[in-house]
């Protein structure tokens, strides 16, 4: 079993969209975010399955062993919250894959990885 | 599996041209070292955030006829798989495809697939990505 804790920051979140690209503002601008009804910025669903992506490598043997990932993206995750990441071995080639914050919710669920044999 | 179009908004079946992109070692490097893994691993398997998923979603969100509200799509499920990996410096080809555009209880539900090939066109990567988009 890999866990990984991650507490978000706003800068990290802000670096998430540099390096990938996704400038949409509901990740990076609080008034813009609170203006469609969110409780300010997000964290991307995609930084949440880059850091999902990197324990899975790490309960894989190597990030080259990951030849599937699908993640569930169940719950916000905003600057401040702590989640813990966690992949457990499921089967010779699978791996579960979890993500709780800090109050016990799940913000990754259904989440698995198959992997090379 | 039936399907309740959208009316003028549905592209269920729309297909866009592929676009090409080259995987430079730096945007690899400051992408790994946005989601803590180690730059010298390698391009990070969900680097196809990127070069797959990336390089055809603002196909999708910039198509007139699609009408994504970009400010209420949020992102529901996402799926990567992966016949191997790619290298920093390959050039890879990407297209996108709507696999399905369906509305229910005021939400809409857009699955958007993407297929990425090597420069062999030996297929290397498939994504598959659900977003919704609230009303």
């Amino acid at each position: 079993m890999s866990t990984r804790a991650v507490t978000f920051t706003k800068e990290q979140i802000a670096a998430y969209a540099e390096a990938s690209g996704d400038h949409n503002p509901i990740h990076l601008d609080d008034d813009f975010a609170r203006s469609v009804g969110l409780p300010g910025v997000i964290a991307h669903g995609m930084l949440q399955m880059g850091l999902m992506g990197t324990v899975a490598a790490d309960a894989a043997g190597g990030p080259d062993k990951l030849r599937r990932l699908y993640c569930r993206f169940a719950g916000m995750v905003v600057p401040g919250d702590t989640v813990m990441f966690t992949a457990e071995t499921a089967g010779p080639d699978k791996l579960d894959l979890r993500a709780v914050n800090q109050r016990g919710e799940p913000v990754l669920t259904k989440s698995v990885a198959e992997l090379a044999s | 599996m039936s399907e309740v179009g959208t009316g003028a908004a549905g592209v269920a079946g729309r297909t866009y041209p592929p676009v090409e992109f080259r995987i430079e070692a730096d945007r690899a490097a400051a992408f790994a070292r946005a989601i803590g893994a180690d730059p010298a691993a390698g391009v990070p398997p969900t680097f196809a955030a990127v070069y797959s998923l990336g390089v055809t979603a603002p196909q999708l969100f910039g198509d007139p006829d699609a009408a994504v509200d970009f400010s209420r799509l949020l992102h529901a499920e996402q799926e990567f798989a992966w016949m191997r990996h790619p290298r920093a410096g390959e050039t890879i080809v990407s297209q996108g495809h709507v696999v399905s555009d369906v509305s229910r209880r005021g939400m809409r539900f857009v699955t958007f697939e993407t297929e990425t090939t090597d420069g062999a066109g030996q297929r290397l990567c498939r994504s598959k990505a659900l977003f919704v988009i609230r009303s």
